[in-house]
C-alpha cells in the first residue's frame, strides 16, 4: 500500500542484509562497529567516539548453532543474536556492548566472549529501579565508567562538543523518526505499518549521518502527499519487548487494521525522548535513561506501565490492545497478567499472542491477528 | 539425609521450621511487620530494624521438596504466568491466589525487600506480591561486576543501604538501631563461621557430611542468619559431624569418589539423588549454592562491610569469576568429578553451563557433566534423560580416578 519510493527501497535492502551496510561503512571509513543488543544503551557515546553503533536485530535463520551453548528455553532474541555471531553473520564487528536488562542479557556475555571474542566487549549496567536518588548518581558513574572505556578503546578522548554533535543528530533522527510515526498514524496509507517499523528497525544500523538524509528525503515526499484522509482502519496499539516477525504488522494490515502505538524495545521506547543539548551532557544522558517510558526491566512494584498503557491507548484512540508475548521473556511475561486487568476494567479489548525468534508458525500467528481484528470490526458493526 | 543414619539434629531442624513458622504468623498479629526478603540480601538490616523476615523462596523450596509445585503452579499458569517462570515465583503467586494451601499458606508481607544479585526473576514476582498484598517495595540493585570490586557498585548499593533504612524508619516510625545491627552481625558472622566449618569436614576422606545433608540443613543458615538460634543450631550441628568422625560413621557407606554440584538441587528428587550417587560410591561433596553463606561482617564499619560483601557474592559476577569459583572449590575438596544442573527455573546459574562444563574440563581433565530439569517441577523431569547423562558419568569416574 505504501509509497514505492527509492528511499523505503533502500531501507528494505538494509534489514535484509544489515551487514552489507556496516561492511561498506568500515571500508570507506577504516572505522569501528561497534554491535549492541537492543537497546537502552547510550549511543550517542558510542557514536561520539567515532564508532558506528550497530544495533545487532536477531535474525531467524540457523538458530539451531546456539543451541550447544543457551538452553531451548533462553530468550529466543538473545539465543537468535548468539547465533548469528556463531554462523558468521556478524564479522564485521569489532566490539559488542550488551545493556542488561535480564538474566539472559546479564549472563550472555561469557559464553559470546569465548565462543567469538573481540577486541571491545563490554556489559553496560543501567540502574534497575529508577526513582530514587542513588539511581541517577550511579547511572551517571556507569555512563562515566563507559565513556571512559570507550575513550581508551579509541586511545583518544570524546570532546564536548563530539558529544553534543552526537546528541544532536540523535536528537533530529528521534524528531524524524516520530513525524514519520505521526504520519503513518495520520494515513497509513502514506506509510503502512510494516514500512514504519522496518525503518526503525533501519534506523539502529544505517550510519546516522546518512540515516538523517535519508529521513528528510523521505518526509518531504510524503509530506508532499499529505495530508489526506484520516484513517478508518481499526487502530491497534502493540505492546511487548519487540515486533517480531514482522508479518505481524502486514497481518494486521490485511485484516482492516493499522498500528497506532506501542511500548517496543525496538519501536517507540527506541525512538522517544530527545536529550537536552546544553548544560552537562553526561547528566543529561543519565535523565533522559531515567526518563524513559515504563519497562518491564526498569519498574516498581506500582508498575507505572498499567497506566502509561491504558492513557496510551486512550490518546491514540486505538479499538485494541495486541500484546506480543516473546516467549521467555521474563520480566516482560510477570507484568502482562495486571496489564491485561487494567485494560479489561478499562474496556479495551486486549489480546495476547506468543512470539518467537526463528521457528515461527506464521499460519497461526496470521489467524490469530485475523481472528482479533475481526472480533473488533464486529464490535464496531454492532 | 544420606545414609541410613540420620542426624539427630534433624529433628531440632524441624522444630526450628515450624517455630520460625509460628514466629512469623504470630509477629503479623502482635504488631510486628513482616518483610519478604531474599536469600541473598541484607536481611541483618531487617533485623537491626526490629521486623521479622521472611522468606518466600523457603516457601518454595517447600512446595518444591513436598512434591507439589504442580498444583500451586497450575493456579498462577492459568493467569498467564507461563511455566518457563522461575518455579519458586510461580508458586507463590499461585498461592496467593490459590483457595487450597497444601503446605500452608505464604505469609502475607508489610513490605518487601529484594536484592537482585540472585537473578532477575526475584524483583518481578516480588513487584506482583507488593501489588497483590498492596505493600511497599525496596528493591536493592547491585549491578554485576567481574574479577575486581568495583568502588561504583559498592558506593551504588551502600547509598540504597542508607535509603533503605530512611525508608524502613518511616515503616516502623522508629530510628534504626545501629546497636542491634552490631549484635546481629556478629550473629551472622558467627554462623556462617560455623556453618563453613561443618561444610569443609566434607573435604575429608571419607567425610562424614555431604552436599545433600548440607541441603537440609541449610536453613537456618539462609532463613535465621542474624539470630542467635541459627549459631546455636550450627554449634549442636558441628558437635554431633565431630563425634560422628570419632565414629567413623560416614555420610555415605563406601566413599570412593567426591563430586562437586551445580546448583540449587532438584528438591522433589532429593532422596533419589542422594542415594543415586551413593550406590555408584560418590559423594557429592561441594556446591558453589551452599557455600554462598560465608559471611565475615566487618562490624566497626556495618553498612560499608554488608555493601561490599553482599555486592561481591559470585551470584552477581560475570562468567569468567563464576569458573574460577567452581575451580577453587574444585581443587580445595578435591573432587573427582563435576555434575552441573541446568535449573530451567534458575536462569542465571543455569546459562553459561555447557561452555563452563567445556572450559573446566579442558583445564583440569575431570570428567563433568550438565543435565536438564527443574529445580521444583517435576513436569520437567526425566528419570531416563538424566540416567542417559549421568550413567555414562559414573563410568567415566571409574576410569578416570587414579587409585
Amino acid at each position: 500500500m505504501g509509497l514505492n519510493t527509492e528511499v523505503l527501497k533502500y531501507f528494505n535492502k538494509v534489514t535484509e542484509d544489515p551487514g552489507q551496510e556496516a561492511r561498506r561503512w568500515k571500508e570507506e571509513t577504516g572505522g569501528k562497529v561497534l554491535g549492541f543488543l537492543l537497546t537502552d544503551v547510550p549511543e550517542e557515546l558510542i557514536h561520539a567516539a567515532g564508532f558506528l553503533p550497530f544495533g545487532i536485530y536477531g535474525g531467524e535463520k540457523g538458530m539451531s548453532l546456539a543451541d550447544a551453548h543457551l538452553q531451548n528455553w533462553t530468550c529466543s532474541y538473545v539465543r537468535s543474536c548468539l547465533a548469528l555471531s556463531l554462523g558468521g553473520r556478524l564479522d564485521f564487528l569489532d566490539g559488542l556492548v550488551i545493556p542488561q536488562r535480564c538474566d539472559a542479557t546479564r549472563m550472555v556475555m561469557g559464553i559470546w566472549n569465548n565462543q567469538k571474542p573481540l577486541s571491545f566487549m563490554n556489559n553496560f549496567r543501567p540502574p534497575r529501579q529508577v526513582e530514587r536518588p542513588s539511581a541517577k548518581r550511579y547511572y551517571l558513574g556507569e555512563l562515566k565508567r563507559f565513556k571512559k572505556e570507550l575513550e581508551e578503546y579509541r586511545g583518544l578522548k570524546i570532546a564536548d562538543d563530539e558529544l553534543k554533535k552526537s546528541i544532536q543528530l540523535y536528537n533530529s533522527n528521534r524528531t524524524l523518526l516520530l513525524k514519520l510515526f505521526d504520519l503513518h498514524r495520520q494515513d497509513s496509507s502514506l506509510l503502512s505499518s510494516r514500512e514504519l517499523y522496518n525503518i526503525i528497525r533501519a534506523s539502529m544500523i544505517i550510519p546516522r549521518e546518512k540515516l538523517k538524509g535519508l529521513l528528510i528525503r523521505l518526509l518531504d515526499t510524503l509530506n508532499y502527499k499529505s495530508p489526506q484522509k484520516t484513517d478508518q482502519k481499526i487502530k491497534i496499539f502493540i505492546s511487548g519487548t519487540f515486533l517480531e516477525p514482522l508479518e505481524i504488522a502486514d497481518y494486521i494490515e490485511e485484516s482492516g487494521g493499522t498500528i497506532v502505538g506501542d511500548d517496543l524495545k525496538n519501536g517507540f521506547r527506541y525512538i522517544n525522548g530527545n536529550i537536552p543539548e546544553e548544560g552537562d551532557l553526561l547528566q543529561n544522558l543519565a535523565e533522559g535513561q531515567l526518563r524513559k517510558i515504563p519497562s518491564a526491566s526498569f519498574d516498581n512494584s506500582i508498575n507505572p506501565r498499567r497506566n502509561f498503557l491504558v492513557n496510551a491507548v486512550q490518546e491514540k484512540r486505538a479499538d485494541g490492545f495486541l500484546l506480543l508475548h516473546l516467549k521467555y521473556c521474563e520480566p516482560e511475561n510477570f507484568d502482562y497478567y495486571d496489564i491485561q486487568q487494567v485494560l479489561k476494567k478499562a474496556g479495551i479489548p486486549v489480546q495476547k499472542i506468543e512470539t518467537e525468534f526463528g521457528d515461527t508458525s506464521l499460519g497461526q500467528l496470521r489467524t490469530r491477528v485475523q481472528a482479533f481484528l475481526e472480533m473488533l470490526g464486529g464490535v464496531e458493526l454492532v | 539425609m544420606s545414609g541410613k543414619k540420620t542426624f539427630k539434629t534433624a529433628a531440632l531442624m524441624k522444630e526450628l521450621m515450624k517455630k520460625n513458622y509460628e514466629d512469623g504468623l504470630s509477629a503479623g498479629k502482635s504488631g510486628i511487620p513482616i518483610a519478604w526478603v531474599t536469600a541473598v540480601s541484607p536481611v541483618e538490616i531487617i533485623y537491626a530494624a526490629g521486623l521479622f523476615p521472611y522468606y518466600p523462596e523457603n516457601f518454595g523450596a517447600t512446595v518444591a521438596a513436598r512434591k507439589v509445585a504442580d498444583k500451586l503452579s497450575a493456579v498462577a499458569e492459568a493467569r498467564g504466568y507461563a511455566h518457563d517462570l522461575c518455579g519458586y515465583a510461580r508458586c507463590g503467586i499461585g498461592d496467593a491466589y490459590a483457595s487450597e494451601h497444601p503446605v500452608g499458606e505464604i505469609i502475607k508481607p508489610d513490605l518487601l525487600l529484594c536484592c537482585n544479585t540472585q537473578c532477575g526473576s526475584l524483583p518481578k514476582w516480588f513487584e506482583v506480591a507488593g501489588r497483590f498484598y498492596k505493600a511497599p517495595y525496596f528493591l536493592l540493585d547491585a549491578p554485576q561486576i567481574g574479577a575486581e570490586p568495583e568502588e561504583l557498585v559498592t558506593n551504588y548499593f551502600l547509598e540504597q543501604l542508607k535509603e533503605l533504612i530512611v525508608f524502613l524508619e518511616e515503616v516502623t516510625g522508629k530510628s534504626f538501631d545501629y546497636d542491634r545491627l552490631g549484635e546481629v552481625l556478629y550473629y551472622s558472622n558467627e554462623a556462617c563461621r560455623l556453618w563453613n566449618e561443618v561444610l569443609d569436614t566434607a573435604a575429608q576422606r571419607p567425610a562424614p557430611f555431604g552436599f545433600f545433608d548440607a541441603c537440609f540443613h541449610m536453613f537456618p543458615i539462609v532463613t535465621m542468619r542474624g539470630t542467635k538460634e541459627a549459631v546455636a543450631y550450627y554449634q549442636v550441628l558441628k558437635d554431633e559431624v565431630e563425634e560422628r568422625i570419632k565414629e567413623k560413621n560416614y555420610a555415605i557407606p563406601n566413599e570412593r569418589y567426591k563430586i562437586y554440584f551445580d546448583h540449587i538441587p532438584l528438591w522433589p528428587k532429593l532422596r533419589w539423588f542422594s542415594d543415586l550417587f551413593a550406590s555408584h560410591d560418590a559423594l557429592v561433596a561441594v556446591s558453589q549454592y551452599t557455600h554462598s553463606w560465608a559471611y565475615s561482617f566487618d562490624r566497626t564499619r556495618p553498612l560499608e562491610s554488608l555493601a561490599e560483601q553482599y555486592t561481591r557474592e559470585f551470584v552477581n559476577r560475570f562468567f569468567n569469576y563464576r569458573i574460577e569459583l567452581k575451580l577453587k572449590l574444585m581443587r580445595k575438596y578435591n573432587v573427582d568429578g563435576f555434575v552441573l544442573f541446568s535449573n530451567r527455573s534458575c536462569k542465571p546459574t543455569a546459562i553459561g553451563l555447557y561452555d563452563k562444563r567445556n572450559i573446566i574440563n579442558n583445564l583440569t581433565g575431570i570428567p563433568g557433566v550438565v543435565f536438564e530439569a527443574d529445580m521444583s517441577d517435576l513436569r520437567f523431569f526425566s528419570e531416563e534423560q538424566i540416567l542417559a547423562k549421568l550413567d555414562p558419568f559414573f563410568e567415566q569416574l571409574k576410569f578416570s580416578v587414579k587409585k
